[in-house]
């Protein structure tokens, strides 16, 4: 397994960013970051949104599945929850999206509470299971209360900047004129996930420093010895499931408020749940570069697989959501293969082939 | 009266589908502790090969040997390819990979197979029915439940009293102490998985009997067996059997009485009560109804 630079000192231990290339290279990458929504074409400033959203869900994954270790199989259901309580929230009560958004992480952190408990007996499949059941029985609910979510004919999703706004008015997405700059709804909404990922990403970073992601570590690596050493691990558990269903219930209202309309099924069914797995699986599990590199990888790679896909023999035939599948699946069945640690590991070794050049290792 | 038998037997029916594809899982979990979640796309896999072949004009009879053979291998290819590799890795990574060869699988049909839904041929009339005490019963219900009945008997038969079976329970409860004995632990594996897909094929071409409609999709039938598995207990052959005919029955009570009482809520409740009735169950049993209990100490 690669391992990272020597470390002599607990603060360098801490450091959020280790070195100066670190920071050199956060530096780079934030201007990258601030240019891309300028000079990206409106579908790939779409893609780019998606990819944002991506971020905030597998990070939440990563929490739960990648800190604490308990596999979920009902992520869907928690962005569900989220996307759903955003958009009722917006279309019924014409509440801003500033408020309908953490409404959403709210509610979504109500289940996942909920369902916590049952971590605390059932580990392994069959709490894989039973958080599948989750899926099911989340959509049975947002498609039986159709007065609320109009079921299987889908919902608009308005995106008002404050209270009291008619539909088609006050919408965050509306054009605006800052001096010489003029940003379009896309660009703005790029802006606005932009700062949530990069929030989730650091609130995720900072939990995994800290005590409570330590002791999710420690129950995730040995639960028993865990315990002896003074961790609580129903707690931590709980924890995991409470921190993970909020942010995966922000990004579905983020998800909600890019697509503008949304639907229960897809997207929101075992196949969403899987992608989040194959994203912080190809990303590298435990780390919360593996949760941003996986999102990214996975969202960008659809379109080249669609415009790959139409090239290939046979998978042309596919449509272009299989196309995507087929490609991701391939990619994901390799890394587990070949590469357990994922984009992670390749990225160490490349970064561990320079260190050391010119010795072999 | 009628009704509730009509409701019973046609329980008992899907019932015992869920019992085949559920023992599916056992079989496999038992042998190597993986969840193979590419079986759904096996029991599709099976139907669409039944069709196929029977198109081909084999007779029906042969047909079903020949789909459940290929399936069979089928199984023991993904195995002997993409599982065995990661022998020893955590559990979670055999989980994801398997999903995601489902996922393959499920392409893969769709680039042979197409989206359309096809029939399944019986060898009787399609729609024949038999009066049982007064009740009307379809031909294919009772098929499945002979058939269902007959493997399973088959099935206990050859882990009781073959050398195969022996080595499967001896594979099952350690693998290290049985290859230190002599038992080729791998050829092990990928007789099960033989198995395994062979049952998911059966499954299949009874599952597309009624109502008759064959296609890529006919696999999500394996998501709705997963509470069978998991109230039966993961490594019980005998639970799940037992607990795949009793949702099967409580399914289609459930769609029959409790459904229309709920109003709005009602519908399709049936689909997700299964799972219901799972996660109560799990609340009072974590281990399912005759899997063996993990020590838990913390």
């Amino acid at each position: 397994m690669p391992t990272r630079a020597l470390v002599t000192r607990y603060e360098q231990d801490l450091a959020l960013f280790p070195d100066r290339w670190h920071r050199i290279g956060l530096v780079l990458f934030s201007v990258a970051l601030l240019v891309l929504p300028f000079i990206a074409d409106a579908r790939w400033l779409g893609v780019s949104n998606l990819a944002l959203v991506a971020v905030v869900g597998s990070v939440a994954l990563m929490i739960l599945t990648g800190f604490a270790g308990q596999i979920s199989m009902g992520h869907a259901a928690f962005l569900a929850l989220g996307a759903y309580t955003t958009a009722v929230l917006g279309e019924q009560l014409a509440l801003p999206f500033w408020l309908a958004l953490p409404a959403g992480g709210l509610v979504a952190t109500a289940v996942g509470l909920a369902i916590g408990p049952f971590a605390l007996r059932l580990r392994g499949l069959y709490l894989a299971i039973v958080t599948l059941g989750l899926v099911f029985l989340v959509n049975h609910m947002l498609l039986t209360f159709s007065d609320l979510t109009h079921g299987v004919s889908g919902i608009a999703v308005p995106m008002f900047t404050w209270f009291g706004s008619e539909p088609g008015t006050g919408s965050f997405l509306d054009t605006t004129q800052l001096g010489d700059l003029r940003l379009v709804g896309d660009q703005k909404l790029y802006f606005l996930f932009l700062a949530l990922a990069t929030g989730a990403a650091w609130v995720a970073k900072n939990i995994q420093r800290s005590n409570t992601g330590r002791a999710m570590m420690a129950v995730r690596d040995q639960d028993l010895a865990a315990s002896v050493l003074g961790v609580n691990p129903a707690r931590s558990k709980v924890t995991a499931f409470g921190l993970s269903s909020f942010l995966a219930g922000i990004a579905g209202g983020m998800f909600a408020l890019q697509q503008q309309y949304i639907t229960i099924e897809p997207p929101f069914d075992l196949n969403m749940s899987i992608e989040y797995i194959a994203m912080i699986v190809l990303g590298g599990m435990g780390t919360v570069f593996g949760a941003v590199a996986g999102a990214v990888a996975l969202v960008v790679l659809s379109p080249l697989a669609e415009m790959l896909g139409r090239q290939l023999p046979l998978i042309e035939r596919l449509s272009s959501a299989q196309q995507s599948t087929v490609l991701f699946s391939t990619l994901v069945l390799a890394v587990l293969v070949f590469e357990p640690m994922g984009l992670l590991g390749i990225w160490l070794r490349i970064k561990r082939y320079f260190a050391s050049w010119p010795f072999r290792y | 009266m009628s009704n509730l038998l009509q409701l019973l037997v046609s329980g008992l029916a899907l019932g015992a589908i869920y019992a085949l594809v559920a023992l599916g899982f056992v079989v496999i979990y038992r042998a190597s502790q993986v969840f193979n979640f590419a079986q759904g796309e096996f029991v599709a896999f099976g139907a669409l090969m039944m069709v196929s072949l029977h198109a081909e004009g084999l007779p029906w009879a042969l047909a079903v040997v020949i789909s459940c053979i290929l399936t069979g291998l089928l199984g023991a290819v993904v195995e002997r390819v993409l599982l065995r590799p990661l022998v020893g890795r955590p559990v979670f990574v055999t989980i994801i990979l398997t999903i995601f060869v489902g996922a393959l699988l499920r392409a893969g049909m769709t680039i042979v197979w197409g989206h359309e839904l096809r029939g399944m041929p019986t060898p009787w009339d399609t729609m024949a029915e038999v009066d049982v005490l007064g009740a009307q019963l379809l031909v294919n219900s009772l098929g499945a439940m002979a058939t269902g009945a007959l493997v399973l008997a088959l099935y206990f038969v050859l882990i009781r009293r073959t050398r195969l079976g022996v080595a499967m329970r001896a594979t099952a409860s350690d693998q290290e102490v049985a290859l230190a004995l002599g038992i080729p632990v791998g050829r092990v594996f990928g007789a099960t998985w033989f198995l395994a897909g062979a049952l998911a094929a059966l499954a299949g071409i009874f599952l597309g009997m009624y109502p008759r409609n064959v296609d890529i999709h006919l696999g999500f039938v394996a998501l709705r067996a997963f509470p069978a598995v998991i109230v039966g207990g993961l490594d019980s052959a005998m639970g799940t059997v037992i607990a795949g005919i009793l949702l099967g029955v409580l399914e289609l009570l459930c769609q029959g009485y409790i459904n229309p009482h709920l109003g709005e809520f009602g519908k399709n409740f049936h689909a997700v009560f299964p799972y219901f009735v799972m996660i109560l169950f799990l609340m009072v049993r974590p281990y399912g109804l005759f899997g063996s209990r993990d020590v838990e100490r913390v």
